[in-house]
């Protein structure tokens, strides 16, 4: 038997194979280099050309060669096969190279049942709520692959495999009931399966290529990207009033090092450790923070942090540090003094940290901070004279500024008098620190929508924002916000506001109002599904009276709970698992059917080789039955059946509904 | 067994396939990943999964449960030959069934089941001796419809095939001796032509003798003729010399022979003696004659 000339059957079971294999690498592929993109997809080309043409397997030394060539391909690209990506897309290429060999039921199946794994592995990156579309995708692609596979794996020896009634709504429409059924089984599992407290081996440590958020440096117009960027960076959820949008500086990393381009994380400011804290007791800003992984280690929160997470570090510029990059959803509770006064003795190590400069940069704002310091003594009033000139000169807040090159603040301050608040944060801090007032950058985000409904707070990439800290004597590191100077609405009302142009083509205001109302779903699925644990689980049960939970008390409700459910499902499953086929949905049948059924009710044998006429002088006699209601009923359908009249129809419904058998 | 038999809970048995036990095995790593990682996408993916294999052993018993073997039919075989067993099969009214196996050892023959419908099918054994030939005990089977469990019934009829003795392939010629009437004849298709009748419809018109019609402007037909062999004696007796098989198997060619010439021909075995006749009947009888026949 020639399995490849057969036709479609054979083609239609390798096509639903190859079809749940792409779906199910479908997101992995969209965040992989474009080369081993194009490695992923030779093999499923050549497999759908092999089915079409009936080409023969791939010999093995090729597989091994290709094999070979797509590892190295992998750690030319990652640098290794560790970590989460790298080993993700090894995977994606394995099974995709698989294909190369796959001809027999027992291959179509590893590539199936490896492609839900790999739709599994999918959710270490993402877990947003289109996630479950995906789910339900996948699930039903490979339904439909295995119910085709164990249909080829069974009539393969006998010739052709017949196509079951009609079409491929018959597996889709099965695959769907067998997941309907599934479901709330599905859901009783997720509810009551005990979870484990800790980890029993290490979480990915690893961070993952190009993930937006703020970067470890600050390079004026990096953050750029980070404006077009509406995706959730955290969401914050206050005790009482939420503070007022001018308020609402979030705190991420600080940058003390300047080389005359970028700002660096310097050494001692990730090291040495915050040594007094504000008092979390009589901290005004109470709040939860739910983090989305950024795969940094940074945590945010307001001016002053007061509480250091678990596992996380306060260090001496109020920088909260996780000890692991984040790349789970993370949630918190945190305290914030705004009054807090931070460093009233600066050290001299960290002063000279705080006003070295580069040799060799910038002469004309040099020769400008050297003019205003002779000419004003005080540190509060040449800050205050830098902000006045912000405000005064024409300086312009744009996301599209000109390209600056070596002397950067130079150019911006005296040519170009455009950007937005990175050029503003560092150049003031340049400004400062040439005065030779302590100064430093902090990144971070400002702002936020708050969503009424859910009565939270939305804070997006495009909130990112950069501002100066400059250090005073008698009031510490105090924050100055230059963009505020030059762009007030920026700090009022939000970055959006504050542009006079749209960032792209599809940059709507209520596209953007949608987006942020549709993250009140996307809030609450993380709260219900992503961050499901143990903590959630004893909630639930305090609800119903439970105070404390065990192991052993879920698993007992559990399994009672499946158990009540099972019986439901068992008492439906004719409904539920019913496959319809072109014989039932014959009305003329069905009705015929019901007839024979209400006979068989009665004690009757029926046979399906019997004809109608027969069958009906049949049950007289065994039934004793008297009078000629069944002679009757099997000659309307008889009539109904072969004969052009259709009138009969509507007086054999008749017949057989009323028909009972009373011995 | 008594049949019809119909396949209950009882009768049924299930086990997950091999590949059921892999896609077992891989559900605990997910599971165990997701629990770690405490990812509870992963863990619902798993649980759906789980789930659905459940379901899925509980409908691989459905497939075959209710499922009425009505009969079992067999024609006898001659020694030697394959044993062609017909097993009917029928399916009530509650569920269309898919991919029913059925088989000795391996599945020999698959359908589906539409409602309230009857198949047929045929299972094939090699029939090694003469006599009765018990057939063995087979199963049915279904994986249905994930491919991650078997379920299967065993069925132990009580259906014998007849086997017949293997015909001698160089068997002696018939004995010409007998006592029937020659010269009787059989009109209707035989290989000698008798004579002209006037053409019936339903006649071949390989038949019709086109030169005689065309000289009588009517349509003949041309009539053929067998002539009835002489009446021959198959006799045990003719073969000394033989063991008992050798002389059965001889018997059982000269049976076939006369039988396939349309000879009438009687039989002599030691206890048992079949008067001369002719026809499938008589061929049966003598045929099964010698093939229960025990010394």
């Amino acid at each position: 038997m020639n399995s490849s000339s057969k036709g479609t059957p054979y083609q239609l079971e390798t096509l639903w194979v190859i079809g749940c294999l792409c779906i199910s690498v479908f997101p992995q592929l969209l965040s992989m280099p474009l080369s081993l993109v194009a490695i992923a997809l030779l093999p499923v080309g050549w497999r759908l050309l092999a089915s079409f043409r009936g080409l023969k397997p791939v010999p093995m030394p090729v597989r091994v060669f290709a094999t070979a060539l797509a590892i190295a391909a992998l750690v030319s690209v990652y640098g290794s096969l560790m970590g989460r990506r790298a080993a993700v897309s090894m995977l994606v290429l394995m099974l995709s190279l698989k294909l190369l060999e796959t001809f027999s039921t027992r291959d179509a199946r590893i590539v199936v049942s490896l492609g839900l794994f790999v739709c599994a592995t999918q959710f270490l990156f993402s877990q947003g709520i289109l996630m479950i579309i995906y789910i339900i995708i996948c699930l039903l692609s490979s339904l439909i692959a295995l119910m085709y596979t164990q249909r080829r794996e069974a009539y393969e020896d006998l010739g052709e495999v017949p196509r079951t009634s009609g079409s491929l709504f018959t597996e889709l429409g099965f695959g769907l009931r067998l997941m309907v059924i599934a479901f709330p089984i599905g859901l009783t599992l997720f509810l009551l399966f005990p979870r484990w407290s800790s980890p029993l081996w290490g979480l990915p440590e690893d961070t993952l290529d190009a993930r937006s958020g703020l970067s470890d440096s600050m390079t004026p117009g990096s953050i750029q990207s980070l404006f077009m960027d509406d995706s959730p960076a955290f969401r914050v959820k206050f005790e009482g009033d939420t503070p007022q949008n001018s308020e609402l500086y979030w705190r991420g990393p600080v940058f003390w090092d300047f080389d005359g381009r970028s700002w660096q994380i310097s050494y001692f400011s990730h090291n040495l450790f915050a040594e007094s804290k504000p008092d979390a007791e009589n901290a005004p800003f109470r709040y939860e923070v739910q983090m989305e992984p950024t795969e940094q280690r940074w945590l945010f929160a307001l001016d002053y942090p007061a509480l250091e997470p678990r596992k996380t570090d306060m260090t001496m510029d109020y920088q909260l540090l996780s000890q692991h990059p984040v790349t789970q959803l993370n949630t918190y509770v945190m305290a914030s003094d705004p009054d807090f006064m931070d460093t009233p003795e600066l050290e001299q190590t960290l002063l000279w940290a705080a006003i070295e400069l580069p040799e060799g940069f910038n002469p004309r704002t040099a020769s400008l901070m050297a003019e205003w310091r002779s000419e004003t003594k005080s540190d509060a009033a040449i800050v205050q004279r830098a902000l006045t000139y912000f405000n005064q000169e024409q300086f312009h807040y744009t996301l599209n500024p000109s390209l600056l090159s070596k002397h950067s603040v130079d150019e911006f301050l005296f040519d170009t008098q455009e950007g937005f608040c990175e050029h503003y944060a560092s150049a003031f801090t340049v400004m400062m620190r040439m005065a030779g007032i302590p100064a430093r950058v902090v990144t971070g985000y400002q702002g936020g929508w708050f969503n009424n409904i859910g009565s939270y707070l939305l804070v997006r990439q495009s909130d990112a924002h950069a501002w100066s800290e400059v250090w005073i004597s008698g009031s510490g590191w105090t924050r100055i916000d230059p963009t505020a100077a030059v762009a007030p609405s920026r700090v009022e009302r939000g970055a959006m506001d504050s542009l006079e142009q749209r960032r792209h083509m599809f940059d709507f205001e209520w596209m953007r109002q949608a987006k942020n109302t549709f993250d009140l779903f996307q809030r609450g699925w993380n709260n219900w599904v992503v961050t499901f644990g143990l903590d959630q689980q004893s909630r639930m049960f305090s609800m119903f009276g439970w105070s404390f939970i065990d192991s052993t008390r879920l698993v007992v409700a559990m399994v009672l709970i499946i158990l009540l459910i099972t019986v439901v499902i068992f008492m439906m499953m004719p409904w539920l698992l019913k496959v319809r086929s072109a014989q039932k949905q014959d009305p003329l049948l069905r009705l015929w059917y019901r007839f024979i059924r209400k006979l068989e009710k009665a004690g009757f044998v029926s046979n399906p080789a019997m004809a109608p006429m027969e069958l009906a002088a049949m049950a007289s006699g065994q039934l004793e039955y008297k009078g000629d209601g069944i002679a009757r009923i099997a000659e309307l359908y008889l009539i109904c059946r072969y004969s052009r009249e259709s009138g009969n129809r509507a007086e054999l419904t008749k017949l057989i509904n009323d028909f009972s058998v009373s011995r | 067994m008594v049949l019809p038999f119909e396949l209950e809970y009882r009768h049924i048995y299930i086990l997950p396939t091999k590949f059921g036990w892999g896609f077992g095995f891989m559900l605990i790593t997910m599971a165990l990943g997701g629990l770690n990682f405490s990812n509870n996408m992963a863990l619902m993916l798993v649980f759906l999964l789980a789930t659905i294999t459940q379901l899925s052993m509980f409908i691989a018993h459905r497939n075959l449960s209710g499922l009425k073997i009505d009969s079992i039919k067999c024609e006898p075989v001659f020694c030697g030959h394959i044993a062609e067993f017909r097993v009917y099969i029928s399916n009530g009214l509650e569920r269309n069934r898919f991919a029913v196996e059925a088989g000795f050892t391996d599945p020999e023959a698959c359908m589906d089941f539409e409602l309230n419908s009857r198949k047929s099918i045929q299972l094939r054994y090699p029939a090694l001796t003469r006599g009765w030939l018990q057939m063995p005990s087979f199963r049915i089977q279904t994986r249905f419809p994930l491919g991650l469990f078997r379920s299967w019934s065993w069925i132990f009829p009580q259906t014998r095939c007849l086997v017949y003795p293997s015909p001698a392939i160089n068997a002696p010629p018939l004995p010409k001796k007998g006592h029937g009437e020659a010269g009787a004849v059989s009109k209707g298709d035989g290989d000698q032509i008798h004579g002209l009748r006037e053409y019936q419809p339903g006649d071949s018109l390989h038949r019709i003798a086109w030169r005689a019609s065309a000289r009588h402007d009517k349509l003949y037909s041309v009539e053929m003729e067998t002539p009835r062999g002489k009446a021959c004696e198959l006799d045990w007796g003719l073969l000394g010399g033989n063991d008992v098989e050798t002389r059965l198997s001889i018997l059982t060619a000269w049976v076939v022979a006369a039988d396939h010439k349309q000879l009438s021909y009687s039989l002599v075995i030691p206890g048992h003696r079949v008067a001369s006749g002719s026809g499938a009947n008589h061929r049966a009888k003598c045929l099964e004659l010698l093939a229960l026949f025990s010394s």
